[in-house]
């Protein structure tokens, strides 16, 4: 367990290292391989984070709408699905996706290149492997991060806006309007700022798993659900964290 | 002239050898073949040469200066001046055959034009016998292919050493015949030194200038083909005689 720990925190701190290292310098990773993982992290993954964002709203705000009837407080579906949606079910959705999504598909590269010799190659060619694959992907996901939650804030409002005018009668127009009264832009960074640190923590936790695989290609497989359940956990935990910070 | 002077070496994992107190010299411009049964330890002696795995004691002399394994500065001038043929090639399945070979150019002759570069991977490739196959990805191609392939991007920087880990693995022996034809060629023609590990006595015959037999963590003979006749050792003599004729 210790020596785990020990592993994780040094990629974690070599990650750091690396990344601004190459912001400094602009070496040790493949031109255009940001852009490359932009695309395979980020725009791939705009469809089922919408999706999911979608379907949570109108789940959250169905389940909501018939217990705030039952008191009269139907506007106040507005106020629950803004908070809930923004602050934490859009960073939680969006982090659980990206485990899912990125998290495996990073660590069943990295693992099967670990037992094909291909990161021993790198390595003897000169190249950090833990820089030339990581980085990319964290600055990648540190870019796509902000739109991939914008699309998620909008599409899982709508959710709650569907239900609001279809189950309660709430006008779209009030029901925002309701939304931002209750939410400031502070409420909108934080959750941005959630999703991000989950990114990262996903991105950190998929490549552990992939580069600390023993040479059997049959734990390909097994690192890859290990790093899924890792991500999560890591996710749920610092949420927790989150929760218990003043903002 | 030695290019490489091991010193007392002890290799292994955890702290526990697998191989100890060797002391052994790689002659330049050389094919050395580190030979022995499965499990005697070679291809680990090879990750201590090719910087992988720290001794456990003892010293690796490149070139006469020691390498210090746990210094960064060190361990990258030791990969500019090595290439690496592995076992299973160790393409990357991502890039084409063009970016692969590209990709130590880009890395480390960062102000080469772009025509330099093609230039030098069609050479490379050429060299092999893959001229034209630039835009193929290496699950397009054969073993024998993606063996020479990775023959090509081991020495595209123009190493002094080029280590091979079981070049003829998995092959057929015609194809395995023709890789070890491609590596003697290389070597005669460059004057590169080659560290090859396997334990295809037909390979050893064909390519090897120097021999070292490894068994039960030690070495058990070291020199020429013809030495081998000479040689009283049984294991030795039974290990070659399986199939060669010393």
């Amino acid at each position: 367990m210790r020596e785990n720990l020990g592993k994780f925190f040094t990629l974690l701190a070599d990650e750091l290292y690396h990344t601004g290292r190459y912001l400094r310098k602009r070496e040790g990773v493949m031109p255009g391989a940001v852009i490359q993982q932009m695309f395979a992290l980020g725009y791939r993954s705009f469809p089922i984070v919408a999706l999911i964002t979608f379907l949570v709203g109108v789940t959250i705000a169905l389940t909501s709408a018939a217990q705030l009837r039952l008191f009269g407080a139907d506007v106040y579906l507005a106020d629950l699905i803004g908070l809930a949606m923004i602050k934490e079910l859009v960073p939680l959705m969006t982090g659980i996706m990206m485990a899912g999504k990125i998290g495996a598909s990073i660590t069943a590269e990295i693992a099967t290149m670990k037992v094909m010799d291909e990161i021993d190659a790198l390595r003897t060619m000169g190249i950090v492997p833990e820089k030339f694959l990581m980085v990319p992907r964290l600055i990648a996901i540190t870019l796509c991060v902000p739109l991939l939650v914008a699309v998620a804030d909008v599409v899982g409002l709508a959710g709650g806006v569907l239900v609001g005018r279809l189950s309660l009668g709430i006008p779209p127009s009030v029901f925002l309007k309701e939304v931002f009264r209750v939410l400031d832009l502070g409420d909108f960074l934080v959750g941005l700022l959630k999703t991000m640190v989950f990114g990262w923590a996903v991105v950190v936790a998929s490549g552990y798993k992939g580069f600390f695989i023993s040479r059997g290609a049959e734990e390909v497989g097994t690192a890859t659900t290990d790093s899924v359940v890792l991500s999560i956990a890591l996710i749920i935990g610092l949420d927790c964290v989150f929760a218990f910070l003043p903002i | 002239m030695d290019i490489i002077r091991v010193r007392d070496l002890s290799v292994g994992y955890d702290g526990r050898p697998v191989l100890g107190h060797l002391d052994f010299g790689i002659p330049r411009g050389r094919i050395t073949v580190i030979a022995g049964e499965s499990g005697s330890g070679k291809s680990t002696l090879l990750k201590t040469l090719i910087g992988l795995l720290p001794p456990i004691t003892g010293d690796v002399l490149l070139g006469g200066q020691p390498v210090d394994y746990r210094s960064e500065d060190d361990l990258r001038r030791l990969y500019a001046r090595i290439g690496v043929l592995y076992q299973t090639s160790a393409l990357l399945n991502s890039l084409s055959l063009y970016e692969n070979l590209a990709l130590p150019l880009r890395m480390h002759r960062r102000g080469q034009s772009s025509g330099e570069e093609s230039g030098r991977v069609a050479e490379m490739l050429g060299r092999v016998g893959l001229q034209g196959s630039e835009a193929k990805f290496p699950f397009e191609l054969s073993g024998g292919m993606r063996k020479r392939a990775a023959v090509a991007r081991a020495m595209v920087l123009d190493p002094e050493i080029v280590f091979c880990d079981e070049p003829s693995a998995g092959l057929d022996p015609l194809t395995a015949s023709g890789i070890d034809a491609l590596l003697k060629g290389l070597c005669q023609k460059l004057g590169m030194t080659f560290v090859v590990v396997t334990h295809e006595l037909r390979s050893i015959e064909r390519i090897a200038d120097r021999i070292l037999l490894i068994r039960d963590g030690e070495i058990r003979f070291a020199g020429g083909l013809p030495d081998l006749a000479k040689t009283s050792d049984p294991y030795v003599r039974s290990f070659f005689l399986r199939t060669a004729n010393p």
